[in-house]
């Protein structure tokens, strides 16, 4: 499986998973497979602001590799008191990451329930990131989705499979 | 009668949104007990009184999976019900879960009232089902 696979399964399922517990829709969303350099999350780069959310977390299975997303503090605030029921002026700065942890563990995980696979997938605990993977060392995929609460970017690498 | 509700989840935030879903459920609460993996569940189980689980799988320490086949290995709390809130929905994971002793599962991203509904079910009523959604 290559990582350009999943560009058919990313979107949709991560707007299952916006709507339902985000209550955020998706308006568009934008997949390249070739090509990270435009990313405003940027290979290998630090984000382009401090207050950016990254988050990634390790797939295993009979494919393995990395699942990532990146947002702006703003979104981030917005998902985290749609998520929690909460106004964002109640949400400290460690809820929103939390929060954003874990909408990075259901996306990665509502994509990997619908990969074909003989065997169970694995999912390693959502990390905070610097960056994203660099497109010129693994096989990536990035996809932007445009939502009501504004831009999250997504990454998804293949690194191996069984 | 009111039920003493176990949520076990490494993610302090799915653990409120749960709770708050548990709130607007129209089940009698009595306590709300929360551990962050299985080894904290195990902790709980034996210190507390309690009458439904509700766990994630993928978790630090100790994973869902082991939590529940070491509460249906203890005689103490094998007759407590479980019911399994998981981002995996696939179908080799719900049959594993199941057969591994689990009363119930609910996938991630849920609506509320399909998880009060499981709710309701395990514990044989203690108010109205979808109250509140």
């Amino acid at each position: 499986m290559k990582a350009s696979d999943f560009a058919s399964l990313l979107p949709d399922h991560c707007s299952e998973v916006l709507d339902a517990m985000y209550f955020t829709t998706v308006l568009e969303s934008t997949i390249d497979p070739n090509d990270a350099s435009d990313d405003p999350c940027g290979p290998d780069r630090p984000l382009p602001n401090v207050d950016d959310f990254a988050f990634q977390l390790r797939f295993t299975g009979d494919v393995s590799g990395r699942f990532g997303l990146c947002l702006g503090a703003s979104t981030a605030r917005g998902l985290a008191a749609n998520f929690l029921g909460e106004e964002e002026s109640d949400i400290s700065p460690t809820e929103v990451a939390e929060v954003i942890g874990e909408l990075a563990n259901m996306l990665c995980g509502a994509v990997m329930s619908v990969v074909p696979s003989k065997h169970k997938f694995v999912l390693s605990h959502p990390e905070p990131v610097l960056g994203m993977p660099h497109s010129r060392a693994h096989d990536l995929l990035l996809a932007t989705l445009a939502t009501d609460s504004g831009d999250i970017h997504t990454w998804v690498t293949v690194e191996g499979n069984a | 009668m009111a039920y003493n509700i176990l949520i076990v989840d490494d993610s302090p935030a799915m653990r409120r949104v749960v709770k708050r879903v548990v709130d607007l459920s129209g089940v009698d609460t009595g306590k709300y007990l929360e551990a962050g993996n299985g080894i904290e569940a195990l902790v709980v189980l034996r210190s507390e009184w309690v009458d439904l689980i509700m766990t994630d799988i993928n978790m630090p320490e100790m994973d869902g999976e082991e939590l529940l086949l070491q509460v249906r290995a203890d005689a103490m709390l094998a007759s407590i019900p479980v019911l399994v809130v998981s981002t995996d929905k696939s179908e080799a994971r719900i049959k594993q879960m199941m057969e591994s002793g689990a009363d119930g599962y609910v996938s991630k991203p849920f609506m509320p009232a399909d998880l009060s509904e499981q709710m309701h079910r395990l514990l044989g009523g203690g108010g109205t089902p979808d109250e509140g959604f």
